[in-house]
């Protein structure tokens, strides 16, 4: 066991980090405040191939290892929690399905041009009464010779405003109660397929998150991934992945507010000394310096389980779940130490506060990562 | 391999500036504690040797001297577009002074790269400041070297350099092969892709060599071998006293030139004595 970071995952480190701070820092606030998709900071992350991480090189991608991953979505959340998760999507719920579920034609069809950064990807399975229960979706493809027929509406898709293709659950089979799902690839161009209205959410503004209307949209069965019935099961597989990427997103939130937290309780003097002397504050911190080491290191060990190739479902949900509470409460306890600025948009924490929120809610409840781990441990053999 | 461009860029890791630990009691830099980088001038120097090759193909060799870690550069500089790597590592070759580290990047350039048409160098390093190591290496190779140059124009074998020298804006030519430092005013270096470290760790082509495998006497590198010593680093200390001048303005402006003619002068480019 070797705890210390390779030379591959510094440099992986170091060259997100300059990169968004470069790029990104600059705008974040902007694009928070303007809830706007920062698409000349994207054309540039194309070029560096942000969009195909994990992507085997034969589609142009980098054919990194998931530690990597995180490490990027770390860097970008760090300092653009939005953009963070634009990636993170894009490469986890869209692209990871895809490429383990996908046929060979649907790889050589779709994953170049999702690599490439050209197409941006969406992952749909919430509905109005569909979200942790991902049985209860009501979009309904109707076959019709070789075709599928498809009408529904997705809500609270990540990337929905600026997606290329998405990928979208509904039911085929309405004589079943379970397995009765199955997933389909769908482009923007189809007919019959188009994006709402922008959400006006609490955080992550900058992504334009929106609902999604498939009206009659007709569907070669080629567009089908994986058979029919298997949406359940593919959607949890790249749930699984996303919740990797989410962990990340949180650890790089997390990571954001302390160490503003350490900057101001420096800089912050009040009965003549730096609020950093005093012994609550210290203690915020060293509690803040511990969730967050730990919390990382569940993430990246959920991270190595999946790159040996191990179910790594269980290690993926405690990661999440752990990653995303750390993120809310290092948050909270970094406003409570920048006091009234830190209720400010005038400082960044108060938008640090407001992007952690989501991440336990997102990709499966925090409710629902303690199912899945309390599935795995009740049936584990002891 | 023959007609192609070759170019040899030298590089040294320095600690990173924002996590640069100083040691108040030695006066020296705790280098163990720091992240390491590309110092920023070698990086100017890399991204001039990528827009050559761009340009008109060719062959980049990165060279480093420093302890094991500093292979890292050379991963960097690999997934920047560099073709491959040496590392020069020897607890032997430690502590060289500018003179023994240009003598030392010398003999490995001469080994290993001795059909070099150009030698790339920052102008000077984050961590010294000294910009001896390039001009050195030139006399060492015995080409001909332009220090500080910001542009670079190949034709045919003649190499076009631009540098700012005072505050001239000096064009200068050579015949290759020769030895260019860079400054970081201009070939602002590439952010590094993805793919680029992937494939950097993928298919490293880095090579190691020691003291040994140069054929350099261990007793003449390093701290050993070194000419001159840093007997003492501090911070400099500035006086500064306030002259508080009396009298009518008139009395006052004429007082305050006869004492700063020399500054004012040089601030404003102009003589005050001849007037030119």
């Amino acid at each position: 066991m070797n705890f210390n970071p390779c030379m591959k995952h510094k440099l992986v480190r170091k060259t997100v980090r300059n990169f968004a701070e470069a790029e990104l820092g600059p705008l974040a606030y902007e694009v928070d405040k303007e809830a706007r998709f920062p698409v000349e900071v994207i054309q540039k992350m194309r070029l560096l191939n942000f969009f195909g991480i994990q992507v085997p090189p034969k589609y142009g991608g980098s054919g990194m290892d998931s530690i990597s991953y995180a490490i990027i979505i770390e860097e970008l959340s760090r300092v653009c929690a939005a953009i963070g998760l634009c990636v993170s999507v894009h490469n986890s719920v869209c692209i990871y399905p895809v490429l383990r579920f996908g046929t060979l034609d649907q790889q050589k069809r779709f994953i170049p041009k999702l690599a490439s950064g050209e197409n941006i990807g969406a992952f749909c399975l919430t509905e109005a009464n569909a979200g942790s229960d991902a049985g209860g979706v009501e979009t309904n493809a109707v076959q019709d010779g070789n075709h599928y027929v498809v009408n529904g509406t997705k809500i609270f898709v990540t990337n929905g405003g600026v997606c290329d293709l998405a990928l979208i659950f509904a039911v085929t089979d309405f004589k079943k109660q379970k397995n009765n799902a199955s997933v389909f690839i769908v482009e923007k161009q189809t007919p019959g397929f188009s994006i709402g209205e922008i959400e006006d959410l609490c955080g992550m503004r900058a992504n334009p998150v929106s609902s999604l209307f498939l009206e009659d949209c007709r569907l070669h069965k080629d567009f089908m991934l994986g058979k029919p019935g298997d949406g359940l099961k593919i959607g949890l597989a790249a749930l699984d992945a996303g919740r990797i990427g989410i962990a990340a997103q949180a650890l790089g939130i997390a990571q954001a507010a302390f160490e503003a937290s350490i900057r101001y309780s420096k800089e912050r003097y009040q009965f003549n000394k730096p609020i950093s002397s005093f012994q609550t504050i210290q203690n915020y911190l060293a509690d803040m310096a511990t969730e967050i080491d730990a919390a990382r290191l569940l993430a990246y060990r959920a991270c190595a389980v999946k790159d040996m190739g191990h179910p790594f479902g269980m290690e993926a949900a405690m990661a999440k779940l752990y990653c995303s509470s750390v993120a809310s409460r290092v948050t909270g306890l970094a406003v409570r130490i920048h006091g009234g600025y830190g209720y400010s948009k005038e400082y960044d924490v108060e938008r640090y506060f407001r992007d952690a929120k989501v991440t336990e809610i997102y990709e499966g409840t925090s409710e629902v990562q303690r199912m899945v781990i309390s599935r795995a441990v009740l049936t584990k053999r002891t | 391999m023959k007609n192609i461009l070759k170019i040899v860029v030298c590089i040294k890791q320095v600690p990173l500036v924002s996590e640069l630990p100083w040691d108040s009691q030695t006066g020296t830099l705790q280098r163990n504690l720091s992240e390491g980088m590309i110092n920023p001038a070698c990086k100017h120097a890399l991204e001039a040797a990528l827009r050559l090759k761009q340009k008109h193909g060719g062959h980049i060799v990165v060279l480093t001297m420093g302890p094991p870690m500093a292979k890292e550069v050379l991963y960097e500089a690999q997934a920047m577009g560099a073709d491959s790597g040496i590392l020069l590592t020897d607890k032997a070759m430690a502590g060289a002074d500018t003179f023994i580290t240009s003598y030392t990047l010398a003999k490995a350039i001469i080994k290993k790269c001795p059909d070099f048409d150009l030698v790339l160098c920052g102008c000077s390093t984050s961590d010294s400041e000294t910009a001896h190591v390039g001009p050195q290496l030139a006399e060492e190779l015995k080409v001909p070297g332009v220090a500080n140059a910001h542009d670079l124009k190949l034709s045919g074998k003649t190499l076009r350099v631009k540098r700012l020298s005072d505050n001239f804006l000096e064009t200068l030519e050579m015949d290759l092969p020769g030895l260019v430092t860079i400054t970081t005013q201009e070939f602002l270096p590439r952010y590094v892709p993805m793919q680029g470290i992937q494939k950097a760790f993928d298919e490293a082509n880095i090579i190691s060599l020691n003291a040994y495998e140069l054929g350099l006497d261990a007793e003449k590198i390093g701290t050993k071998g070194s000419p001159t010593r840093i007997l003492n680093v501090y911070p400099p200390t500035a006086k500064k006293t306030n002259i508080i001048l009396r009298g009518s303005p008139e009395k006052i402006v004429e007082e305050l030139f006869y004492r700063f003619d020399d500054k004012i002068g040089g601030a404003i480019g102009k003589d005050l004595k001849t007037d030119e």
